[in-house]
């Protein structure tokens, strides 16, 4: 029987298995008698062996069939899961996704199975130790701990590696037939237009018109409908990681996990798994403290680590906190002093949340020892870029002693977005709605402060003032000019406003913002760009980087 | 007239390698569940010949499942599948009512012959 049309099936089918596999092992930890979780676990193995078997991958069947037989005798009451045995099935599962993958690519590649199989068919709960922390490590390659002082880390560690792993999507078919009604309807109208045109009957091509443009919408919600997936599509694989983690370092770890059912934007989930992944590395790694010393503090032996995502109105909400040792704010501007990144001065006066902000200054965290569980090349600068890039703020709360808090805001979709048109010299722009707060005329004689640091007042009180035009090495005077006052766009930039002097503030429009490529994503202050309804190409700008 | 059969597995990969044999062999395939309470819905609306239990699904013990079918439909003949080293509970799907089993793999002869000693 010819078994290929079905291989597509069999690998998809495979990976979710494995997957919901990995999940519930590592949940299992926590709650080991959990018999209803055995029975599934065990169902998912016998499953993985069922269709491996079908399509004669004799691999798969043969490790699946050690796993299940080890699952067997814990659902027998035989002996507990252990964590040696969560190791190695764990590591059964890692292994049968890496053949599944083998397949998905059409590979002849061979992995030997044979050391994993035997370890699966030995294993024996009197002989294995009983896992407890500090005594065993697991068979994971350990790199040297090592010292770097490595600067073009910093250089290149603004850009995220990008996953190709949303290349394909799952879509409701629900979802699938809106579209083809809208498109049809489009099609409609649009042979009604081009009717009504021939005719010059303007009554109708209005109506039409009308109609094209609620459609549009139509169109525009569907379609940010089809790019919505679960937070769990990046949330699935991080109990496990922090669990690993946590081994590794001799650490116990309750994670929590909350609102994965959340659904965001695809762009925001492909690009804030790896800054969440930062985050929680260092939270394991260096927020917790060893189990020692915890208790030493009077605190629980096992630390926590909760990671909620919230949605408000159109925004987005990650929170990352662990109950660690928290942060230093002193230690951290002696630090930043002693690279030369801030003066004595500024740490005098800087605030204890604006000393939390340091660690995302480039060059400030990738100097230290590098552990193979974190500082990778990527540090906190990254991960503070990586949430700027998607129009969101980081802020960083700490208690020492008590744990610290990463807080992630992001508005929720970021392809199409409202935008305020401004006009300055001969180019127009977009500013982001989400970070104007509103416009203003200014005038021109309440500009204070210095040359290089311009400030302004307004509403009692004083703003820092950047003019567009300066900006874009345009002259400051102008024939259009409006006498003493300046039109301005005020924006919030890092929870401060700062206000931005235009020529002339256009008006309210909804963009589809397109990214740059190199060599435009190498311009300062603008973030993307738009195509109007004449065909013009318009930047938008980032207004982080021209405060 | 063909055949009808429903084809009980939770997988989905598993219910379309069943029904392209079926199909193949000259059955009709006139349902599918994924799990327990969708099979015991189909059931009463299909009112299958034939019908295909993997013993292992998500919501219900298979034997369990058997019993309601074997209880709600006594005129459908119950094939059981699993995989192999699951004899005892084989031996239990037959006491209880089922016609025959196919081991997990199967083959498409496999499921013709053992479709064909069930009988009219």
């Amino acid at each position: 029987m010819d078994m290929s049309p079905y291989r597509d099936l069999f690998v998809s089918e495979a990976h979710s298995h494995l997957s919901a596999f990995s999940e519930l092992l590592v949940q299992l930890e926590n709650a080991p008698d959990d018999s209803a979780a055995i029975n599934e676990l065990f169902r998912h193995a016998h499953s993985l062996k069922g269709m491996g078997a079908t399509m004669g991958f004799e691999q798969i069947v043969g490790i699946a069939h050690l796993m299940e037989n080890q699952l067997s005798r814990i659902r027998t009451g035989e002996f507990r899961l252990l964590p040696a045995l969560t190791d190695l099935l764990l590591e059964g599962g890692d292994t049968l996704s890496r053949l599944v993958s083998l397949i998905e690519s059409g590979s002849d590649a061979f992995e030997n199975t044979a050391g994993l199989a035997e370890r699966l068919a030995a294993f024996d709960p009197a002989t294995a130790s009983d896992g407890r922390l500090h005594t065993q490590t697991p068979p994971v390659p350990e790199d040297t701990v090592q010292e770097t002082t490595s600067q073009e880390k910093v250089a290149d560690s603004h850009v995220f590696r990008h996953s190709d792993s949303f290349k394909s999507v799952r879509i409701k078919t629900e979802t699938l037939d809106h579209l083809v009604n809208i498109t049809g309807e489009l099609i409609t109208h649009r042979h009604r237009l081009a009717e009504s045109v021939r005719l010059a009957d303007v009554a109708t091509s209005t109506s039409s018109l009308n109609q094209l443009a609620a459609l549009l919408r139509d169109l525009r919600d569907e379609v940010f409908k089809a790019r919505m997936l679960p937070f769990s599509t990046i949330a699935e694989r991080f109990p496990r990681l922090v669990r690993d983690l946590a081994r590794k370092q001799g650490k116990e770890v309750n994670f929590q996990l909350e609102g994965k059912e959340i659904e965001l934007d695809r762009g925001i989930l492909e690009e804030i798994a790896d800054p969440i992944v930062h985050i929680l590395r260092n939270a394991v790694d260096h927020g917790l403290e060893p189990a020692d010393d915890r208790v030493t503090a009077g605190k629980p032996f096992c630390g926590t680590i909760s990671l909620t995502v919230r949605r408000d109105k159109d925004h987005l909400e990650i929170v990352i906190t662990d109950d660690g040792r928290g942060m230093d704010p002193e230690r951290l501007k002696q630090k930043a002093v002693e690279k030369g990144l801030i003066t004595d001065e500024q740490a005098a006066r800087m605030s204890s949340p604006e000393a939390y902000q340091l660690v995302c200054a480039p060059g400030f965290s990738t100097a230290v020892t590098v552990t193979d569980i974190s500082g990778r090349g990527v540090g906190m600068d990254a991960v503070h870029e990586a949430v700027r890039s998607l129009a969101g703020v980081l802020t960083i709360q700490s208690q020492m002693g008590q744990g610290s808090s990463f807080i992630m805001r992001m508005p929720i979709a970021i392809s199409i977005i409202h935008a305020l048109m401004v006009q300055c010299g001969p180019f127009e722009m977009a500013f982001p709605l989400n970070v104007v707060t509103h416009t203003a005329e200014l005038k021109r004689s309440a500009i204070r402060g210095t040359d290089r640091c311009p400030t302004i007042f307004l509403d009692g009180a004083e703003l820092p003032f950047k003019s567009l035009r300066r900006l874009f090495d345009l002259p400051e005077e102008y024939s259009g000019m409006q006498g003493e006052l300046l039109p301005a766009v005020i924006c919030e930039v890092a929870g401060i406003p700062t206000a931005f002097s235009v020529d002339r503030v256009i008006g309210q429009q909804e963009i589809f913002v397109r990214p740059l490529r190199s060599p435009l994503s190498h311009l300062h202050g603008v973030s993307g760009a738009t195509i109007t309804g004449d065909g013009r190409v318009l930047f938008v700008a980032d207004v982080n980087a021209l405060a | 007239m063909n055949r009808t059969v429903m084809i009980i597995d939770d997988s989905l990969f598993m219910r379309k390698i069943m029904r392209g044999i079926l199909v193949d062999l000259g059955y009709s395939v006139a349902a599918e569940a994924s799990s327990g309470i969708e099979a015991m819905k189909n059931l009463h609306t299909y009112h299958p010949d034939i019908i295909l239990l993997d013993i292992i699904l998500p919501d219900s013990n298979g034997l369990d499942l058997l019993e309601s079918i074997v209880a709600a439909c006594p005129d459908s003949k119950v094939v059981v599948c699993s995989s192999i080293g699951q004899q005892l509970v084989m031996q239990k799907s037959l006491d209880m009512g089922a016609k025959a089993f196919i081991q997990k793999p199967f083959t498409p002869e496999k499921i013709a012959e053992v479709l064909e000693g069930l009988g009219n």
